[in-house]
């Protein structure tokens, strides 16, 4: 029971309410212009699925609708189509513990990959976290594979190299000799990535 | 200009110098050297050299980059658009700087000369886009129009005909171009029309968002109230995805508006543009039914249908219909739903909803039976039944939530409640055990029963159990020991501190929530509304750094990205990003750390380390003028960041938002004549100036006067508003808005002092006008003023005497009111000192002159006036004082360093030894907080004693 629909900047004053973290901050990175930059380039990629909890969309009269669950799959569809680069991307995907286990990020991520599909687009990629295991396995679930490992793709806070990343693919119906997923024997810094 | 990239703005400039004896015209050179002068805070010459480059026209590429950079450095975007229009009109045939002039006006709103812009562009080079843009800057002119009839008669139609001219010649070519028709069309309020689009071959074009046809059909029909094809075509799209809330909502509403309508279908004739319709109970029913059974047999389990099932009664019983027999009962298929979902985390949520569907003498029976079908191992010796998997620790969290819901709880005897507390601590540390392979980031599967557990404390601790509300601290940091990024526990550690009057341990607590950008506005005031009334002003200035650095960098952060949006062709966005922008500027947070951090700049700051003039020029600050904007305050603060489970009645109302809302305008008024009042006080003396009513006049200081007076009336009727506002005695939720420090500074008699004072400076000014002769009854009410404002202030001090923390029956009580008095009273003198400087500064030439009379005419006869006693005898009172509160502190001082808490006997059997050990950091976290409070009001008041002895004329 979720209602999926484009993120609006509103949004963006509602999403405090999530349990192990300020969901707006699950990319440490991300300001204001991080998400405006996106609205302004690829809002049909923006997507939030929120599920209705004390007043019911139905009979509120609009303020009272309490936001329980929120995601977003940010993606933008780059790369030049003549070397078979143009791909979606996942730039995040975030799902509220209270939400976990619905198959709500698999449901997201099948949204992105038609929208990708629909663009022509050859593949769909992500980064993820060496370490984070479950996110892994997810992905892998979902029919995506290890194209690449970036060394020391993320950083801490203080600016310091702090772990690699997975740049995970999926090839789309486009690429038909799923060229863009056969894996690179070797890993690349992220100053290699385009 | 490697070397401005490098922030080497020194090298920079030598370079530039170097290159201009050679070429004395190269106007880059100028630019790159005025951004170096900017950037090292040279800004009047950077000023002048750019006008000077400006002033030739340049029609060189870098040298309008570059002058465009610097501009926007100087936050002086508007001379980017004479920059580029003189550049336009010496290249016409420019495509660039046509285009650059035409993101210029959009980076400053002018929307007409936009609309010129594009369309000079597109005369050039008839590209679509130009085109559009000219097109969507009309619609910005309806956007921003003031007049309503004016945009709906002129710039929509005028937009509109400029689109149809483009469909008619088959011109339109990109999606962006049919979603700016649909924008137009439904403003214009033609929804037939905007309907006709999207159906059309132009709606072909609308693939990018999901369903984007179906969904811009939908809101058509909508506003169309064209039941039968909102009913047909949400049931297809049910149909297609039985998981959809938004659908069930449409489809419900309509097959109601249609049942109420008496609606049949056409015979021999399609339902309706989307296909077959539904008008009846019956085919509702039926419809969701199909719905279930066809969920049973799909592979990923739906939500969507049990609880569109539990919807349709809801509806049908607040109709007053008898048909939801038809559908089962709803306490039965709640159980089932549970049974099915309860091990999900979002069961919970999910059947909050529809809890109004139980009548309230089932709910124990209910829950009973909730219970029985969960797996739990009866616990070894007397423990409870503790369940096996995560699985059954989820179903027993979500009925343990539901009981919270219901009242259950809340019914419940003291004993009862700690015995339920215990309970919940156990399953807590039990639960433990499935998350030990969780991550720092990740959250215990159990944290819930903490967090439950506290909420059952807190209700004992309103009801006045003191011991319970460090047992709430304890509890909550023994989970966040084992659950370190749980935001929840921190939150409510924040909440808890802040109404016990410590704010140490909040400023880390915050921090480490690490919120950013945006939330610095939602839930900022958590920081803000404690930091400073309980003394801490160095947190207290940061806290309103950060939120201030956020809501200035917005302005140019949004301006940015509306530029892009029409490069994209987003222009849904564009209204929308331009509505962000003002409600963060309107926002009343934002208006009150504006408000609050030059109240406390002053109070840190004036007439210590520099004077009151210096400090309110170096703000800016002027009393004429407000920069709030009172009618469109936008309260943007989430009020519901902690959870609860409270039933209805206890939670957080929209009546409660309204309340605090108003509260919070009525304190940020008081606070914002306060200041504006403060800072007129510099621009009423003129020490090197005749006294001579005349001249004054002239000067403009008389209008000053008549300012602060207005000031001193509004800021009387802002008082009375909110003595009426306190006077309901609002209650809001313990976990709700916070109340402001309204009460407080009624209560405490700051609210008359601080009056008294201004009306003192009223006074004063008048016996500055009048001059000492025949001044005897101005005199008298100066001196009757400076006595009762004694008496006043000492009232005042009294109400902050008493023990901070003291220990009864072994457990601590806090008084934070006393630590709020204190602030308020230093807040309270530091005024007073204030107006005595200006006092200060009238009266000493007074004298003088007197001194000078008395030397020349070498008699005695000459008395001094009365008002220079009262004033002397004033100060030294003032001094008195000031250094007996100063006492007092260090008394305060004294005794919380000597309270030894490991003393005290934490009688409490039911604590466990690990809890001692929490509860022990957690009181030691207070005191020190408490130690930190006196100290900085003490430093502060210290530093004003200093002053008080320049005052002795």
């Amino acid at each position: 029971m979720t209602t999926l629909r484009a993120f609006t900047c509103d949004d963006l004053f509602r999403f405090n309410n999530i349990g192990d973290r300020l969901l707006l901050n699950s990319a440490p990175q991300y300001g204001i212009p991080f998400y405006l930059q996106y609205l302004a380039h690829w809002p049909e990629y923006f997507i939030v699925a929120e599920a209705p909890g004390g007043e019911l969309m139905g009979y509120s009269e609009g303020a009272t609708v309490l936001m329980l669950c929120v995601f977003t799959v940010m993606g933008k569809a780059e790369g030049s189509v003549a070397r078979e680069e143009w791909h979606g991307h996942v730039t995040a995907l975030s799902v509220a513990p209270e939400f976990r286990r619905l198959g709500l990020a698999a449901k997201l991520m099948e949204l992105l990959e038609e929208i990708s599909e629909k663009k022509g687009g050859f593949f769909v990629d992500l980064f993820v976290r060496v370490s984070n295991q479950v996110a892994v396995n997810m992905y892998k679930q979902l029919g995506y594979s290890v194209y690449r490992t970036v060394l020391e793709y993320y950083s801490a806070s203080s600016g310091e190299p702090d772990e690699d990343a997975y740049d995970m693919r999926k090839a789309l119906s486009r690429d038909t000799g799923k060229k863009s997923i056969i894996p690179l024997p070797h890993p690349v810094r992220p100053e290699d990535i385009e | 200009a490697d070397y401005l990239d490098n922030g080497n703005n020194k090298m920079a400039i030598q370079q530039a110098d170097k290159l201009l004896k050679k070429h004395k015209d190269l106007h880059c050179a100028k630019v790159l050297k005025a951004i170096g002068l900017q950037r090292t805070g040279k800004q009047d010459e950077a000023y002048a050299l750019a006008q000077e480059v400006a002033a030739l026209e340049p029609t060189d590429d870098n040298s309008l980059q570059a002058l465009t950079i610097l501009y926007r450095e100087m936050h002086r975007p508007e001379l980017v658009t004479k920059l580029y229009e003189a550049a336009v009109k010496k290249v016409p045939n420019s495509e660039e700087y046509h285009s650059h002039l035409f993101m210029a006006y959009a980076r400053v709103g002018e929307y007409k000369k936009m609309q010129q812009a594009g369309m000079a562009l597109y005369k050039i080079v008839p590209k679509n886009p130009y085109y559009f843009w000219s097109v969507m800057s009309l619609i910005m002119q309806s956007i921003s129009a003031q007049d309503e009839h004016l945009s709906k008669t002129m710039f929509l139609p005028l937009a509109e005909r400029m689109v149809e001219k483009m469909v008619k010649e088959d011109k339109i070519e990109a999606e962006a171009e049919v979603e700016l028709y649909y924008m137009i069309l439904e403003r214009l309020e033609k929804y037939k029309e905007a309907l006709d689009v999207v159906r059309g071959k132009l709606g072909e074009k609308l693939t990018s968002e999901l369903q984007s046809r179906e969904n811009k059909c939908m809101a058509m029909y909508k506003k169309l109230c064209r039941w039968p094809e909102c009913n047909a075509l949400s049931r297809r799209l049910l149909l297609k995805n039985s998981d959809d809330w938004q659908f069930y909502i449409t489809y419900f509403d309509s097959v109601f508006q249609l049942i109420d309508e008496s609606w049949t279908p056409p015979p021999e004739e399609e339902h309706s543009l989307e296909g077959e319709v539904h008008y009846s109970i019956e085919q509702a029913v039926k419809f969701i039914e199909e719905r279930i059974t066809e969920e049973s047999q799909s592979s990923r389990p739906l939500r969507g249908p049990y609880l569109a099932k539990l919807e349709l009664i809801r509806r049908l019983r607040h109709r007053g219909c008898n048909d939801e027999y038809k559908l089962g009962d709803p306490e039965e298929l709640m159980f089932q739903y549970f049974k099915k979902f309860g091990d999900k985390p979002c069961c919970f949520t999910d059947l909050k909803v529809f809890v109004d569907l139980l009548p309230s003498s089932q709910y124990t029976k209910f829950i009973g039976e909730l219970l029985g079908v969960i797996p739990l191992a009866a616990g070894a010796g007397n423990g409870a039944a503790l369940p096996a998997d995560i699985r059954a620790l989820q179903q027993h969290l979500c009925v343990v939530q539901l009981s919270r819901l219901l009242g259950l709880y809340h019914a419940m005897e003291k004993q009862q409640k700690l015995t339920v507390v215990r309970e919940l601590m156990v399953r807590y540390r039990h639960g433990l055990e499935f998350g030990k392979s969780c991550l720092k980031t990740e959250l215990q599967f159990s944290d819930y029963y903490c967090l439950l557990a506290v909420h059952l404390l807190l209700d004992l601790w309103l009801e006045g159990e003191d011991t319970a509300v460090w047992q709430c601290l304890t509890l909550l940091e023994e989970g966040l020991s084992h659950s370190p990024s749980n935001a929840q526990f921190k939150l409510l550690l924040i909440r808890i501190y802040c109404r016990l009057g410590a704010f140490e341990p909040v400023a880390e607590l915050y921090s480490s929530l690490d919120a950013k950008h945006i939330q610095h506005d939602t839930i900022g005031y958590l920081l803000t509304r404690y930091a400073e009334a309980l003394g801490h002003y160095a947190a207290a200035s940061q806290s309103c750094n950060f939120a201030l650095r956020f809501f200035h960098s917005n302005q140019k952060d949004t301006s940015e990205y509306i530029i892009q949006a029409y490069k994209y062709g987003a222009f849904e966005k564009i209204p929308e990003f331009i509505a962000f922008r003002n409600r963060l500027n309107s926002s009343l947070h934002f208006a009150q750390v504006r408000t609050e951090r030059m109240l406390l700049d002053l109070l840190l700051e004036a007439n210590i380390s520099t004077s009151l003039e210096e400090s309110v020029k170096s703000m800016s600050l002027s009393p004429e003028e407000d920069d709030i904007p009172w009618k469109d305050l936008r309260d943007n603060r989430d009020l519901t960041v902690l959870f609860n489970w409270d039933p209805k009645d206890k939670d957080i109302s929209e009546e409660h938002r309204k309340l605090s809302l108003e509260e919070e305008t009525l304190w940020l008024r008081i606070r914002s004549l306060t200041l504006r009042l403060v800072s007129g006080l510099p621009s009423l003396s003129h020490p090197l100036q005749p006294r001579n009513s005349e001249k004054a006049a002239e000067n403009g200081v008389s209008s000053r006067i008549d300012t602060v007076r207005a000031l001193l009336q509004q800021l009387e009727a802002a008082l009375e508003a909110g003595k009426k506002f306190l006077e309901q005695k609002i209650q809001y939720p313990v976990l709700g808005p916070p109340p402001t420090r309204m009460a407080g500074f009624f209560s405490s008699g700051s609210c008359q002092c601080q009056t008294s004072l201004f009306y003192l400076v009223s006074d004063i000014y008048e016996l500055d006008t009048n001059g000492l002769e025949d001044s005897a009854e101005i005199q008298e009410r100066i001196g009757n003023s400076f006595k009762s404002l004694v008496e006043r202030l000492t009232d005042l001090f009294n109400k902050c005497k008493g023990d901070l923390i003291e220990v009864r029956d072994g457990t601590l009580k806090t008084h934070p009111n006393l630590l709020e008095n204190l602030v308020f009273f230093v807040e309270t003198i530091s005024i007073a000192l204030w107006v005595s400087s200006y006092c200060d500064s009238v009266l000493r030439p007074f004298k003088s002159n007197l001194q000078k009379k008395k030397k020349k005419k070498k008699e005695s006869s000459v008395t001094m006036p009365p008002v220079f006693t009262h004033f002397l005898d004033y100060v030294t009172e003032l001094q008195t004082l000031t250094s007996n509160v100063i006492d007092h502190i260090k008394g305060l001082e004294i005794i919380l360093t000597a309270l030894k808490l490991e003393e005290l006997s934490l009688k409490d059997t039911l604590l466990l030894q690990e809890e001692k050990k929490f509860t022990k950091t957690v009181q030691g976290k207070v005191q020190s907080s408490y130690h930190h409070s006196v100290q900085e009001i003490g430093e502060l008041l210290k530093k004003r004693l200093d002053t008080i002895k320049k005052l002795k004329i």
